[in-house]
């Protein structure tokens, strides 16, 4: 293996790391907001994916233009699921609350296959597989714009959460329910903003991803997982954190993939995620807060 | 004083509830004498292997609180271990299964090493990090699982004991009696597990860990030994599964979705009660049938509600049989929002309602 | 002789010592009462003591065995057992099985755990509840089948940590004339946190005072009134 595979490699799966960071940053903010972890992630994931798929095969509209509804839609998406499910078991058991969203995940992945069939799409767009060659390194096209969209989505989230009113109440929720509401802090309605938002980022990494990842109604699990490891490793709730660990794993992947072998890089993944759990439970950045 | 009632638990079984037992248990046994239809034995097969898992699961998760939600590993240790003794070394898989059972107490073990430092939700991801790490190898090693291709056998060794042939797997009904055998054994496990000191110290640690460590018990001990009584359940319902289907691969018997599945039978049905996982059975076991084989597509055309040849009628023939798991889906989000305490609880509660109501 | 001793006992948390250098001593059969302004390190000594953390420095002797590094189980299989300041009932079981997980520590026999366990719940007059869901009593009762599971363990010592708060004053009664009469029987010695004043001293043979992790005053309870620190530390605290 030559240098510039490995710095391929690295470059790679920076990119696809940043894409992995956005789903990590959704489920660490509705984490750190209700303390409820989200195993139906990957599948609001995948509903951006087939939302994408169809404006660009129905519609014709470019996946990365589409992010701008499907932001939104899914900001709706998932208030609506807090406001209808989550919200009735907040104070319920831990296990109750991973069992209601695999539930909900189970409804949203058997439902796709139901209206989709369980038949790979694929996104293809003039710049699918184009690139851009650096001193013989390629940098694929659609991967360096998402990366891109998702940096400036990041920042904007950060400002918002750190700038905004509405941010420093979500921030306080997530910091200490009760005392939050004692200031009067609408606390319901932060927990719906914040799974709208938490929803949005999983739909709009599944927009971003669309081009360059097949389609199928059980894509979910997958980056459920990886969600998980993500912000286990960044720190339960923390931002920073998630964003940390989802170019650290996209990293692990790739250069794993050239390094062992392209078959046992999950396995690296998941046992990076095991010694996290064992050494350090509270991730790179520390206790959960946002 | 709010939410306070003494419960009236009848210790041990009355003479009427005995019999009653003994009747079904005999009727279970005589059925296949009464019924030659396969396709009931199928069912009642099934029903046998659901109960056989739930149970299993609900040693750990339901009567020691620790959700497992990598049971998946067991089941696929034990299949895979039979199958691979079975089709490399000619080793018949009432032999196999003991050594499957061996295995998956090893992978218990080192499961348990890890993931019980860790409390709520870090041990179920921790139980869904080492159950993908068992799917992702027995991927790879496809020199001894054969990867994503599977194991599949023709014939089952005809099962002897000296010269005396036992029986030789031509017909169902050898299966229906190992399923039957299997899932009253985990029933009887389960009632010992209830009235002994095992009952008392898995459910202590299910309601507090920190004040059942500081009554004496040993918490490293009293988690390992549930799971791995769970895992050996878990691990012969795994080896069964693989004789009866003569089929495995990693995406039948390793996957996510069947350690949630695993998981819902018991949740579905009642957590830490010996019937839950029954009730669970019987609730899933016809459901999801009734829509993978489409009668439920079919029913909907007879009944006239939707033509056949019409563009639903098509769409449902074709599809609705693939998203069976919808059902769990469902089924799962109403229990724990409607029904907390499964299936069980529920009856139990409107049974209680009635009697205050009468009283 | 002694039956506990504490022997230089320091904890830290980071940097901050949640007790430094605290030692003292009981003998068999007494009371000791543990006070101490909020903070003042009373239930992490305890948890030092019952093996919850290993104190940073220092040793806890026990009937002259070296506890340091037991597991809260093998310390309590020793005869040393303890109460919550936050009661931890097993909710979703019944009083009397809650008893039972306590007496299961010294036989295997369901049978002989259950008679253990009435006898209990007999001492601390719980009867009319045994065959109630432990999460569904009252504070009052709560508390005291702590004492009761506690009690089932056969203990030798007994630590207790605000058995008595959140009580009203019948309640609190009650558990006073309860400590009372297991010293009455002489088998078992106990240490009583407690924020209630009147009954600390009603109950203690001595006190220890701690104040901000370190010892303050040992003393009979007369002495420890009359304590000019001891004053200053409540007044100055609260």
């Amino acid at each position: 293996m030559t240098f510039s595979v490995l710095l391929q490699s690295i470059i790679s799966g920076m990119l696809v790391g940043g894409v992995y960071a956005l789903i990590g940053i959704g489920l660490t903010i509705i984490f750190g907001v209700m303390r409820v972890i989200n195993f139906a992630h990957g599948d609001i994931m995948m509903v951006g994916m087939y939302l994408t798929f169809f404006l660009f095969t129905l519609l014709g509209i470019d996946p990365f233009v589409s992010v701008l509804i499907t932001m939104p839609l899914m900001f709706l998406f998932g208030a609506l699921m807090q406001k209808v499910f989550i919200n009735r078991v907040l104070s319920a058991l831990p296990q109750n609350q991973i069992l209601l969203t695999i539930g909900l995940g189970l409804i949203m992945s058997n439902s796709a296959m139901l209206a989709f069939t369980s038949d790979y799409k694929i996104l293809t767009t003039s710049y699918s597989s184009s690139s851009y060659s650096l001193g013989g390194i390629s940098i694929s096209q659609p991967l360096l714009i998402s990366f891109l969209i998702t940096c400036a989505i990041t920042v904007g989230l950060y400002w918002f959460l750190m700038r905004t009113d509405t941010g420093q109440a979500i921030r306080a929720t997530a910091q200490d329910r009760e005392a939050a509401q004692l200031m009067g802090i609408n606390v319901k309605w932060m927990s719906i903003l914040s799974f709208g938002i938490g929803s949005a980022m999983a739909g709009t990494a599944g927009a971003l991803i669309a081009p360059t990842y097949y389609i199928f109604p059980q894509v979910g699990s997958a980056f459920t997982l990886k969600a998980f490891v993500i912000t286990v490793l960044g720190g339960m709730g923390s931002i920073i954190g998630a964003t940390l660990g989802g170019i650290i794993i996209g990293l692990v992947e790739s250069v794993s993939a050239v390094t062992i072998s392209s078959e046992w890089k999950d396995v690296v993944v998941f046992a990076i995620f095991l010694l996290v759990l064992l050494i350090k439970p509270s991730g790179l950045m520390g206790k959960s807060r946002l | 004083m709010k939410s306070i009632h003494p419960l009236t638990s009848i210790r041990g079984a009355s003479a009427v509830q005995i019999m009653f037992g003994i009747v079904i248990i005999a009727a279970l046994f005589a059925f296949p004498q009464f019924v030659e239809s396969p396709y009931a034995l199928h069912m009642m097969i099934l029903f046998f292997l659901s109960t056989l898992m739930g149970s299993s699961w609900n040693i750990i998760g339901g009567y020691t609180g620790q959700y497992s939600v990598g049971h998946a590993a067991y089941f696929g240790t034990g299949a895979y271990t039979t199958m691979i003794l079975l089709t490399t070394k000619e080793i018949p898989p009432w032999q196999g299964m003991w050594i499957g059972m061996f295995a998956a107490v090893i992978v218990a073990l080192i499961v348990g090493s890890i993931c019980f430092r860790l409390r709520g939700p870090y041990f179920v991801l921790a139980s869904i990090a080492v159950a993908e790490i068992v799917r992702i190898t027995a991927l790879n090693l496809t020199d001894l699982t054969k990867g994503a291709e599977g194991i599949l056998v023709t014939d089952i060794p005809p099962f002897k004991i000296g010269e005396l042939l036992i029986t030789d797997f031509a017909s169902k009904v050898p299966y229906y009696y190992i399923a039957l055998v299997l899932a009253l054994a985990i029933i009887l496990v389960t009632w010992l597990v209830q009235h002994s000191k095992l009952g008392y110290y898995f459910q202590a640690i299910r309601e507090d860990q920190d004040a059942a460590h500081s009554l004496g018990i040993n918490l490293t001990i009293w988690k390992n030994t549930p799971l791995v009584i769970s895992a050996v359940f878990t691990s012969l319902a795994g080896s069964f599964y693989a004789i009866f289907i003569k089929f495995i691969d990693p995406t039948t018997v390793l996957p996510l979705d069947l350690s949630v599945q695993i998981v819902l039978i018991s949740i579905i049905g009642g957590i830490g009660t010996i019937w839950g996982p029954v009730v669970g059975s019987l609730v899933l076991v016809p459901l999801s049938e009734a829509l993978r084989s489409n009668v439920i597509a079919q029913w909907l055309i007879n009944s006239g509600m939707v033509d056949a040849e019409s563009g639903t009628g098509v769409f449902l023939k074709e599809h609705l049989a693939h998203a069976h798991v919808l059902i769990y889906g469902i089924l799962v989000v109403v229990v724990i929002l409607f029904m907390p305490e499964g299936v069980m609880g529920y009856v139990k509660k409107l049974a209680a309602k009635k009697k205050g109501g009468e009283a | 002789m002694a039956i506990l001793e504490i022997k230089h006992v320091s904890k830290l948390f980071g940097g901050l010592a949640a007790n430094s250098d605290v030692s003292f001593e009981m003998t068999e059969g007494m009371i000791m009462g543990l006070i101490g302004p909020n903070g003042a390190g009373k239930t992490t000594l305890f948890n030092c003591i019952t093996g919850y953390y290993p104190p940073t420095k220092g040793e806890v002797i026990f009937e002259g065995r070296k506890m340091n590094g037991l597991q809260p189980d093998a310390v309590c299989k020793l005869g040393m057992a303890r109460t919550w300041q936050k009661v931890r009932p097993l909710a979703k079981m019944t009083v009397v099985d809650n008893v039972m997980v306590g007496a299961l520590c010294r036989t295997n026999s369901i049978k002989v755990a259950r008679e253990m366990a009435m006898e209990q719940i007999r001492v601390v007059r719980l009867e009319h509840r045994a065959n109630f869901l432990a999460g569904g009593l009252p504070i009052g009762e709560r508390k005291k089948l702590e004492v009761a599971r506690v009690l089932a363990t056969n203990p030798k010592l007994l630590l207790l940590d605000e058995v008595m708060g959140g009580l009203n004053p019948a309640e609190s009664e009650e558990i006073i004339q309860l400590i009372l009469d297991i010293k009455q029987k002489g088998k078992i010695t106990q240490m009583v946190i407690e924020h209630d004043m009147k009954a600390i001293m009603r109950i203690s043979d001595r006190i220890v005072v701690l104040n901000s992790g370190e010892k303050l005053a040992e003393g009979e309870p007369k002495d420890i009134v009359s304590n000019p620190e001891v004053i200053t530390a409540y007044l100055g605290s609260e």
